[in-house]
């Protein structure tokens, strides 16, 4: 203390009190930045050219955050293409997952008794709450997304190949953890939407043969999902997953630097790898050309996110969780689709007429214990993994040119049709031509369901309040309610419904009948709050009975569908 | 193509780095601010009151299958099963939020905590029937944690629907509870069942009637036509006008008992618990299912229902 303070006056002494702090602030900058002064980072922020001996290279040895990054870049991969900063942004909104995640994290309890409310409590007593969870919700969405398309860019270019196979190999775990963390977070609002769509994607890991059912049991901690699965799921969410994922994001990254950023295909010899090689007149110093790129990219982005959830986009939240209530309808998550697609195969062989299918399964199932949900949930569905992980060691062509890559590239784009065609399977209203993966009840259930269904809003409940004037109204094209164009306009659209459905029928061939009539009711229950109910009577197409189904929810004024 | 390629190829100069990140940190700025003073102002409140909204809505849900069968769908009561719940005594009454009447209910019983508490207490843990004494059916206990089957949230929602009442409460046509320690009158003397009538009262227990019918002390079924008093009540209903020009040709009550049971779709009763009746829902085949005997001893026992 004594020599600090003696040399402090020596130093006062002799420049003056100014100079001094100047001096003594510029110091701690240095060391703050790991050996560049405010002139320098001034400099590069300005986007001077560097000055010789080039100070900038200094971070690149001293801290910690700057050795992690490349000192220099090839010329050739600063433009967008070829990697077009995917992977750039699918670390970057890891980093906004985790930020918007911590705020969420205090506010949030795993139990299934606080788990909902506690949501509510974000949105409707947090400030920011409502925000940091649209953020949280969209980030992760837009993160699956820009993780695929970073594997998908990854296959295209060629760049997993000869030395970069095992870059490829920890890729291909970041996007399982990525869709595991989105996985995991969809439980935990506790609320109608998450439940469900959980509860399919675990009970298919109980139909794998011997080790399913433990599985299961681990994930779920019990043989349905409750407090113990809530608890386990939060814990994978928050802890485990995002563990292994930092852990093989510093795997993944060092091999990006090690190797270097894959040149564009058509600038290397075949066979050859020269992104490490680059000539001096080709480099582009990370400072300040490619750390002001990236701030720029981290602003757009987030720019793009937070406006997105300022305006347009919230983060869904259904009614609270019911074991005892399925809603009709229910899928999994939308990245899911196509392993709920694949589930959808009645047969083990799909294309054989069904007599003979029928054998082949009963064979199969006799035999072996196969069945065609195990085959096609459990073997083929993680079998996808598998594929995408060994694919640099089995492909044996060297050349990363697009011409000489026929094959791949076809057996790429057929691979991602199959994905799109089992994910438009995966959802309830199934592929539009072949009807695949259709389902649906009687036609008049699906007519209710249109307009009024089990969760979420449908046309019926979005009639402004004031409208939903009390009474009863046949369903008809022009219904003619005073004062209410919104009512009139959804009887409208039920009725043309109700049309088609009579006309064309749906892909298990059933029609509505001819004589179906429809009716919405409106009930005042209480102030503010009404019932509404819609009732189709008709013919059953199956037992040529009459039927009636009816359906109703009661509306509040302020509940905003 | 040469616009794909510049696009690809495109590399932004430093300004318009600059500008871009400018932009985008206003952007961000902004949508910070927007919701900022949004959640300052009213944007939490509204939140708020959507989601009490949807509460309610819940609580409708739940009330109209557990307990409308007692209390009745709009909250009136219904005589000897439940007492009303939509009334200004049990509710007292708000205007614009703030509590103008107190719920004498609670004052009568003594209750120290509010309105809310007491309805969730009685919801989740109910009443013994030696504590309320009124009538002869006790007040379930319906939460999880007492062995029902409503959860905590549901109790809530159900709580804040009943409140919902309390802007409007009806002060006409309730049943309400009687003031601790006064009784409702004398009770009638049960007429003792014939032979006949109590195998008839056997039968009605045992094809299943008790689903949806209602018989005062014997049945709580809340679908179809209460049938606490339908001796008295389908002598009534033959010499009503719909009645002669529906297909019924019942001149008696025990004709139109029997009628009601084997062609239940001949006539449509007007009143049922959840609000008219609907044809179809009452089985058409009970004139295969029950025998001749059951059949005759069944009219009997209702008949004597007055």
């Amino acid at each position: 203390m004594a020599i600090i303070g003696k040399r402090l006056v020596k130093q006062v002494k002799t420049t003056g009190v100014k100079a001094t702090i100047a001096q003594r602030a510029d110091d701690a900058f240095t060391r703050f930045t790991s050996g560049l002064t405010w002139g320098d980072v001034r400099g590069v922020l300005r986007g001077d050219p560097a000055p010789r001996p080039n100070p900038r290279v200094k971070p690149h040895t001293e801290g910690f955050w700057f050795h992690i990054r490349p000192t220099f870049y090839h010329e050739a991969t600063t433009s967008l293409y070829p990697t077009f900063r995917l992977g750039f942004l699918s670390a970057l909104f890891f980093a906004i997952e985790i930020i918007t995640g911590v705020y969420l994290m205090i506010f949030y309890t795993p139990s299934p008794e606080r788990a909902y409310s506690s949501m509510i409590d974000i949105i409707t007593n947090v400030p920011f709450g409502m925000f940091m969870r649209d953020l949280h919700r969209l980030g992760a969405e837009v993160m699956v997304i820009v993780v695929t398309l970073h594997m998908v860019r990854t296959f295209t270019t060629g760049s997993y190949k000869k030395p970069r196979q095992f870059t490829w190999f920890t890729g291909v775990v970041l996007l399982m953890v990525t869709l595991g963390l989105s996985f995991s977070g969809y439980l935990l609002p506790w609320d109608q939407l998450a439940f469900w769509a959980v509860t399919i994607g675990t009970s298919m890991a109980d139909a794998a043969p011997v080790l399913g059912p433990t599985v299961n049991l681990l994930l779920r901690g019990a043989p349905d999902i409750g407090a113990g699965g809530l608890l386990r799921f939060y814990l994978l969410h928050v802890v485990l997953l995002p563990l292994i994922g930092i852990i093989f994001v510093a795997v993944h990254y060092y091999k990006v630097v090690r190797w270097g950023l894959s040149l564009p295909p058509e600038m290397e010899p075949v066979g050859e790898d020269n992104a490490r090689k680059v000539p001096p007149e080709k480099r582009v110093n990370f400072l300040p050309d490619i750390a002001t790129n990236e701030i720029m990219y981290i602003a757009i982005a987030v720019a793009i996110l937070a406006v997105s959830c300022a305006t347009w986009y919230h983060a869904p939240l259904e009614t609270h969780s019911n074991p005892l209530v399925t809603p009709n309808h229910t899928v999994a998550p939308w990245y899911f689709y196509w392993l709920q697609g694949l589930l959808k195969n009645t047969h083990i062989i799909p294309i054989l007429p069904t007599d003979i299918s029928t054998v082949v399964d009963r064979f199969f199932a006799n035999v072996l214990g196969l069945t065609p949900k195990i085959l096609w949930g459990i073997i083929i569905g993680p079998l996808v993994f598998v594929l995408l992980m060994v694919v640099p060691y089995i492909d044996p062509n060297p050349s990363r040119r697009y011409g000489q890559r026929k094959i791949m590239l076809t057996l790429g784009a057929l691979f991602g049709a199959l994905i799109l065609y089992l994910s438009l399977a995966g959802i309830p209203t199934g592929v539009p031509v072949t009807g695949f993966g259709y389902v649906g009840g009687a036609p008049a259930a699906e007519v209710a369901q249109e307009f009024m269904p089990d969760e979420g809003d449908g046309a019926l409940m979005n009639i402004p309040f004031d409208q939903m004037v009390v009474g009863e109204y046949q369903v008809s094209p022009d219904a003619g309610v005073a004062n209410a164009p919104d009512l009139n306009a959804v009887l409208k659209e039920i009725y043309y419904d109700m049309q088609r459905r009579m006309t064309s029928a749906d892909p298990n061939g059933r029609k509505l009948s001819q004589d179906a009539v429809a009716k919405v009711q409106i009930a005042q229950i209480q102030p503010d709050l009404k019932e509404l109910t819609i009732s189709i009577s008709y013919t059953d197409d199956q037992t040529g009975t009459p039927q009636l189904y009816t359906k109703f929810k009661f509306l509040h004024k302020n509940a905003d569908h | 193509m040469s616009i794909i390629k510049k696009i690809v190829t495109f590399k932004p100069s430093f300004t318009l780095r600059v500008i871009f990140g400018l932009i985008s940190v206003v952007g961000f700025l902004s949508a910070c601010a927007i919701v900022g003073l949004g959640d300052l102002s009213r944007a939490l409140g509204a939140q708020d009151a959507k989601y009490q909204a949807r509460s309610i809505e819940d609580g409708a849900l739940v009330y109209s299958q557990q307990c409308a069968r007692c209390h009745g769908p709009d909250g009136k009561g219904i005589a000897g099963q439940g007492p009303a719940l939509s009334s200004i005594t049990f509710l007292g009454k708000v205007e614009n939020g703030i509590e103008v009447t107190k719920s004498q209910r609670l004052i009568d019983i003594g209750w120290v905590g509010n309105l809310d508490g007491y309805i969730r207490a009685v919801t989740a843990a109910g009443i013994p029937l030696k504590s309320s004494n009124v009538w002869d059916v006790t007040h379930p206990a319906f939460g999880q944690s007492y062995g029902g089957n409503l959860r905590d949230d549901q109790i809530a929602d159900v709580s804040l629907f009943i409140q919902n009442w309390r802007q409007a409460p009806y002060t006409e046509g309730v049943i309400d509870s009687p003031k601790p320690g006064e009784a409702l009158g004398p009770k009638p003397t049960a007429v003792p069942l014939s032979p006949e009538q109590e195998a008839g009262k056997a039968a009605f227990l045992k094809y299943g009637c008790t689903a949806c019918h209602a018989i005062k002390g014997v049945a709580q079924g809340a679908v179809g036509p209460n049938l606490s008093t339908i001796g008295a009540d389908a002598a009534n209903i033959i010499t009503q006008a719909d009645y002669k020009s529906s297909q019924g040709k019942a001149t008696t009550a025990s004709e139109y008992i029997h009628e009601s049971i084997v062609s239940p779709n001949a006539y449509i009763a007007p009143k049922c618990p959840t609000g008219a009746c609907v044809a179809g829902i009452m089985p058409q085949n009970f004139a295969q299912t029950i025998p001749a005997t059951d059949l005759t001893n069944l009219v009997a026992y209702l008949a004597s229902l007055k």
